[in-house]
């Protein structure tokens, strides 16, 4: 067990675990975290799970957990893995089930204030225009042709079905596609499960959130992402549903043979892993891109919803109800990108296992109109506090391999939760704070409360100060729909 | 009676902790266990399943067991609650479960992981954790 006395500071909100502590670590491992927020990730088995990634072949530098972090399975939630293309290796486990689950926020034009009387109607339009729930199904039904265009193509494949705008697409990590999504990698189980799912939002932690900008912090970057105190805003998390499971599920059996094939070593089974240049690597690389593309297209078609949803209850209310995208973005992933190792470009797999890309400025695979600011981190917090913008920084990609924490991170089980919230209180609770909530069902709610999660205003402190991501906007929820 | 499974904490996901007097039992128990969490008993039975799996060892069997059951659960909306396994082989598994419809579902589970499974033998039986992620 990992103690306090174990973990070297080596920054104000950085601690690092060192390689000598496990003979099997290859690299340190690092944490982002204040003292509160370590004294979190002590009370779980999360830093047992941050040590395991620091043994798998062809680390760099370090593994990283965010402030966010808590305990998954194979790496913790908070996660990030860096291995070399060269000699490294890809992780199906590592990336987790629910493969790009992502968040992404719509702006409008108007004042929140002018709809907070009607925000009842809206989260109970939302509630009805949203599929949401446990193994609901959508309206879109794929034909085995449409499949493998979502899967190869992504948002794109969405927006030509006239569910979105080519400036969605424009304003989308990775314009909503992964390049090297390969459908024949996909298995039919995969693409059964996913067939009736597009366009659904699931259940667990995924939401639909109207919510207001309550503060700037950063006026100029804030423009640039067209946002400004008092407007409303929309947020939407969700994944590649039951698709993406089914392919992690696949690789994670076959990859177990892979790694008795290479000669792997593993402190825990659901780390497996392949090299990333082997065929077993190469095929899982493809089926990810494939699933991530699937979970870009689903967040598209739910932006799409949310939008006609917007439209039937405000239209003739209010003067505006568009919505624009400010970004999109995915928190379970591995994709190639370049670092300097050893002051050599190296090409790396970053698994990103619950952490958000934070791309500083200057980079070309922003959108033009963010490339000089950087890109925007949006960190959803619970339903009952704050949701956070932030932007990406040039120290982000010195220390962190361009990511930043992905939301505030859970404290309590869901078990504990359930055992002390009830639903229906929880619910008129919020109800007394100005917040309308809807959920599938009151068990689901409770599990979800904002007692169960960290405070994230302090995990967004620890990223801020340590200038991983800088503070550009706070949002505050009004009204939540959770599956 | 004798506990078949139990539930355990885990911060983000789900984990139960399952029992079995024999290998067979304990992989029926499992699967008991994860519908237990994931809908209520379905009340008529309308289907039988055969589910047919090879594998590696009896770790990857109960996980590849569990992910077949969530996969039929999903695809054709059933819930199980009747297990009789034929064969259970370290590297083969033959079984039918019997359920119907699933008429309410309470949590969707994405998958039965690897993580932290080890199938244990102690004085009064099999014992195996599994975690779920949800």
């Amino acid at each position: 067990m990992v103690d306090k006395k174990d973990m070297k500071r080596v920054e104000e909100y950085v601690y690092e675990i060192p390689k000598s502590f496990r003979p099997d670590m290859r690299v340190p491992a690092r944490l982002y975290a204040d003292a509160e927020l370590l004294e979190a990730a002590l009370g779980d088995r999360s830093l047992e799970q941050l040590i395991n990634t620091a043994t798998l072949p062809g680390v760099v530098k370090y593994t990283l957990a965010m402030p966010d972090i808590h305990q998954g399975y194979g790496p913790p939630i908070g996660g990030v893995i860096p291995s070399r293309t060269s000699d490294g290796i890809i992780s199906p486990g590592a990336v987790g089930y629910d493969i790009n689950c992502g968040v992404r926020l719509l702006r409008s034009n108007i004042l929140a204030e002018e709809v907070k009387p009607i925000m009842g109607d809206i989260v109970n339009a939302l509630f009805r225009g949203v599929p949401s729930g446990v193994g609901r199904s959508g309206d879109i039904r794929l034909s085995h042709r449409d499949m493998d265009d979502v899967l190869e193509k992504g948002s794109a494949w969405a927006v030509s079905q006239g569910y979105g705008t080519k400036d969605d697409l424009e304003h989308t990590e990775e314009r909503g596609g992964m390049g090297g999504a390969n459908s024949r990698k996909v298995s039919g189980k995969a693409k059964k499960r996913g067939s009736s799912q597009l366009g659904t939002l699931g259940s667990g932690n995924h939401f639909v959130e109207v919510a207001e900008v309550e503060k700037v912090y950063d006026q100029k970057v804030a423009e640039a992402f067209g946002l400004f105190e008092g407007q409303l805003a929309v947020w939407i998390h969700s994944g590649s549903r039951g698709l993406g499971h089914q392919v992690c599920t696949d690789y994670v059996r076959g990859l177990q043979q892979a790694v008795t094939k290479y000669g792997i070593e593993l402190p825990d089974r659901e780390l497996v892993c392949a090299p990333f240049g082997s065929p077993e690597g190469q095929d899982y690389f493809a089926a990810m891109s494939c699933a991530a593309n699937y979970g870009f297209a689903n967040r598209q078609c739910l932006t799409h919803l949310v939008r006609r949803t917007f439209e039937q209850v405000l239209a003739g209310k209010v003067s505006d109800w568009e919505l624009t995208m400010v970004y999109g973005l995915t928190h379970n992933i591995a994709k190639v990108e370049e670092y300097p190792i050893d002051g050599k470009s190296t090409k790396l797999v970053i698994h990103r296992k619950g952490a958000t890309r934070a791309f500083g400025p200057g980079m070309k695979v922003l959108p033009a109109d963010y490339r000089e600011v950087g890109q925007p981190v949006l960190i959803p917090g619970d339903m009952g506090t704050a949701s956070y913008v932030l932007v990406g920084t040039a120290e982000a990609m010195e220390k962190t391999f361009g990511t930043s924490c992905h939301g505030a991170g859970r404290v309590m089980s869901r078990r504990a939760a359930k055992k002390k919230i009830r639903g229906q209180e929880l619910q008129q609770e919020l109800a007394e704070k100005g917040i309308v909530v809807r959920g599938g069902s009151m068990a689901g709610l409770a599990e979800e409360a904002p007692a169960a999660y960290k405070d994230v205003d302090r995990v967004v402190n620890v990223v801020h100060s340590t200038g991983v991501a800088r503070k550009v906007a706070r949002l505050v929820p009004l009204g939540v729909i959770k599956g | 009676m004798r506990e078949r499974f139990e539930e355990i904490e885990h911060t983000a996901d789900l984990a139960i902790r399952v029992y079995g007097r024999d290998m067979k039992e304990l992989f029926a128990n499992a699967a008991y266990g994860m519908f237990a969490l994931m809908a209520e008993p379905s009340k008529e039975t309308t289907c039988e399943r055969e589910v047919s799996l090879e594998a590696t060892d009896y770790e990857s069997l109960l996980v590849d067991w569990l992910n077949e059951l969530i996969y039929l659960h999903e695809v054709e909306g059933e819930t199980y609650y009747a297990v009789a396994i034929e064969t259970l082989l370290p590297t083969e598994l033959k079984a039918q479960v019997t359920g119907g419809p699933t008429r309410s579902k309470t949590k969707a589970i994405k998958a039965a992981t690897f993580h932290d499974l080890a199938i244990e033998e102690t004085a009064n039986g099999l014992v195996a954790t599994i975690v779920f992620d949800v």
